[in-house]
C-alpha cells in the first residue's frame, strides 16, 4: 500500500518535473525533451490497457495546459504510448511476468530488454509529437533530425528515472 | 479468457483508443492556429477521396441531364463562333486560343463533391496544386459564379461555395449600369440579393446582373442572373432580388479562373494602405 502511494507521488512529481522542462529549459529547435514514455512505461504491469491510456491522457493534457504547449499535442502523443505499451511490455519481459503483475527493472530484465521498451515507446510518442507539432510546415530533413536528437536525448534522460521508479522491484 | 473475450477486449481497447485520439486532435485543432488549418486541409483530402466515389456513381445516373446541357452550351457557342466568322471574315482555331486570355488564365474542373443544404457549402474540385490551381482562385461557368478556392491539395481543391453566408461578389446591375454586392439570400437554391444600388436608379424587373470585375478574382461580365422585386434600405439604397442563372444542384464541370495580375494588384493595394 505504502508503496504504491510512494509510486503515485514519485510519477506526480515526475509530470511535474516534465511540465518544468517544458517551461523553463529551452533546448533548442531540434531537441524535445519527454519524460511521458517513459514514466507510462513505468506504470505498474497490472495495470490494464483502458485506465493506462485514461491516465496517459490526463498527464499528456496536464503538460498541455501547464506547459507552454498547445493544448492536445501531448495527449495525442502519449495515449498511442499506452495503447502499445501492455503488448510491448508483453512481448519484451514476458508473458509470466504480465500475468503475476511484476514491476520490472535492470536488474531483473536486463538492460537490452529495456532499453529496447524505453526506445519503442519514445519512439511512438515522438514521431507522433514532431508530426503533429510541425503541421506540414518543416521538411522531412529537418523532423527526421530532430526525431533522432531527441530519442537520443530521451534514452539519456529515461534511464535515471527508470532507475528511480523500478528500484523498489527486487531481483 | 476465450478467444470471443480476447476479441471484445480488444475492440474495445481500440475504441477507446481512437475516442482519445480523436479528442486530442479536436483539441489541438482548436488551440493551434497551423495544426486546425493543416487537420482541415487533411480532412478536406479525406472527404475528397470518400465522396469522389460516391459521386462517380451519382454522375453516371444524371448523365442525360449533363449531355442535355452540353449540346445547349455547344450550340450557343457555335452561335457565337459563326457570328465572329461573320463579323470578322476569319476562323477561330481552338489551337491557337491560349489558356491566359484578358489577363485571366483559365482551366477546366469537375466538382467530386457539392454541398448544397447548409449555411457554409462548399464545393470539393478534381483539380489541384500539380495543375497550378492557387488559392483565392474564382470557380465559375458560363451560367455564373460557383465559389471562391480556400485550400488547395496536391489533387483536388476546396472551394467556398457562392451559397455561403458571407460571402459576396462584386456584381453590375447591366453591362453599364451601377455597382453591388451579390450575396446569397440564405433560403433558396437560386435566389441571391444585390445589395447597396443607389436609391436614384431606375429599375426594370428582368435587367440582367452581370460580374462587375471589380474582384480581381472573376472577370467583368459574367452573366449571374435576372433582377426581382426592390426593397429600399434605410431610405438610401436598394436590395433587390436576383434569380441566378445557375443551378447549383447540378453543377458538374466548372472552370477555375485566376487573376495573372493578382500579385501585382495585391502589391499596389498594399503600398497604397501603407
Amino acid at each position: 500500500m505504502k508503496s504504491s502511494q510512494n509510486s503515485i507521488l514519485t510519477y506526480i512529481l515526475l509530470v511535474l518535473a516534465q511540465i518544468l522542462i517544458c517551461n523553463f529549459i529551452n533546448t533548442g529547435p531540434y531537441v524535445f525533451l519527454t519524460l511521458l514514455p517513459v514514466l507510462i512505461l513505468c506504470l505498474p504491469l497490472s495495470i490494464p490497457s483502458i485506465p493506462l491510456m485514461l491516465i496517459a491522457a490526463v498527464s499528456g493534457l496536464a503538460v498541455d495546459w501547464l506547459a507552454e504547449g498547445v493544448t492536445g499535442l501531448n495527449m495525442a502523443a502519449a495515449v498511442p504510448v499506452a495503447f502499445i505499451r501492455n503488448p510491448v511490455a508483453r512481448a519484451l519481459f514476458g508473458e509470466d511476468q504480465m500475468e503475476r503483475g511484476e514491476g520490472f527493472s535492470f536488474r531483473k530484465n536486463g538492460i537490452l530488454k529495456i532499453s529496447a521498451a524505453i526506445l519503442i515507446c519514445t519512439s511512438v510518442f515522438l514521431a507522433i509529437y514532431i508530426f503533429l507539432d510541425s503541421a506540414g510546415t518543416r521538411t522531412f530533413l529537418f523532423n527526421l533530425l530532430r526525431f533522432a536528437i531527441s530519442l537520443s536525448c530521451g534514452y539519456i534522460l529515461a534511464i535515471p528515472v527508470i532507475n528511480l521508479l523500478t528500484s523498489g522491484e527486487k531481483k | 479468457m476465450s478467444g470471443g473475450g480476447n476479441i471484445f477486449r480488444i475492440v474495445i481497447n481500440a475504441a477507446v483508443f481512437i475516442l482519445l485520439e480523436v479528442a486530442a486532435l479536436v483539441m489541438l485543432s482548436h488551440n493551434g492556429e497551423m495544426q486546425k488549418t493543416w487537420i482541415a486541409k487533411g480532412m478536406h483530402g479525406v472527404y475528397a477521396f470518400f465522396w469522389g466515389g460516391a459521386e462517380t456513381v451519382k454522375d453516371y445516373f444524371s448523365l442525360r441531364k449533363q449531355n442535355d446541357m452540353l449540346a445547349e452550351e455547344n450550340f450557343r457557342l457555335n452561335k457565337v463562333i459563326r457570328e465572329y466568322r461573320m463579323l470578322t471574315g476569319t476562323d477561330i482555331r481552338p489551337d491557337t486560343v491560349p489558356d491566359i486570355l484578358g489577363g485571366y488564365r483559365f482551366v477546366h474542373a469537375d466538382a467530386v463533391k457539392v454541398s448544397n443544404n447548409k449555411q457554409h457549402n462548399y464545393i470539393i474540385l478534381d483539380k489541384g496544386a500539380k495543375d497550378g490551381i492557387e488559392e483565392l482562385s474564382g470557380v465559375m461557368t458560363d451560367r455564373g459564379v460557383i465559389g471562391i478556392i480556400d485550400a488547395v491539395g496536391q489533387n483536388f481543391s476546396y472551394a467556398r461555395s457562392f451559397k455561403n453566408t458571407g460571402m459576396s461578389v462584386s456584381a453590375r446591375l447591366g453591362k453599364e449600369g451601377p455597382v453591388g454586392e451579390l450575396m446569397w439570400d440564405g433560403v433558396s437554391s437560386n435566389g441571391a440579393v444585390l445589395k447597396e444600388i443607389p436609391h436614384h436608379i431606375v429599375l426594370h424587373q428582368g435587367d440582367t446582373v452581370y460580374t462587375s470585375g471589380f474582384s480581381a478574382i472573376f472577370p467583368a461580365d459574367i452573366p449571374l442572373g435576372v433582377t426581382g422585386e426592390a426593397t429600399v434600405v434605410n431610405g438610401s439604397t436598394y436590395d433587390i432580388d436576383v434569380t441566378l442563372f445557375e443551378d447549383f444542384s447540378a453543377i458538374r464541370y466548372v472552370t477555375i479562373v485566376s487573376n495573372t495580375y493578382d500579385e501585382e494588384i495585391a502589391e499596389l493595394e498594399g503600398e497604397n494602405e501603407e
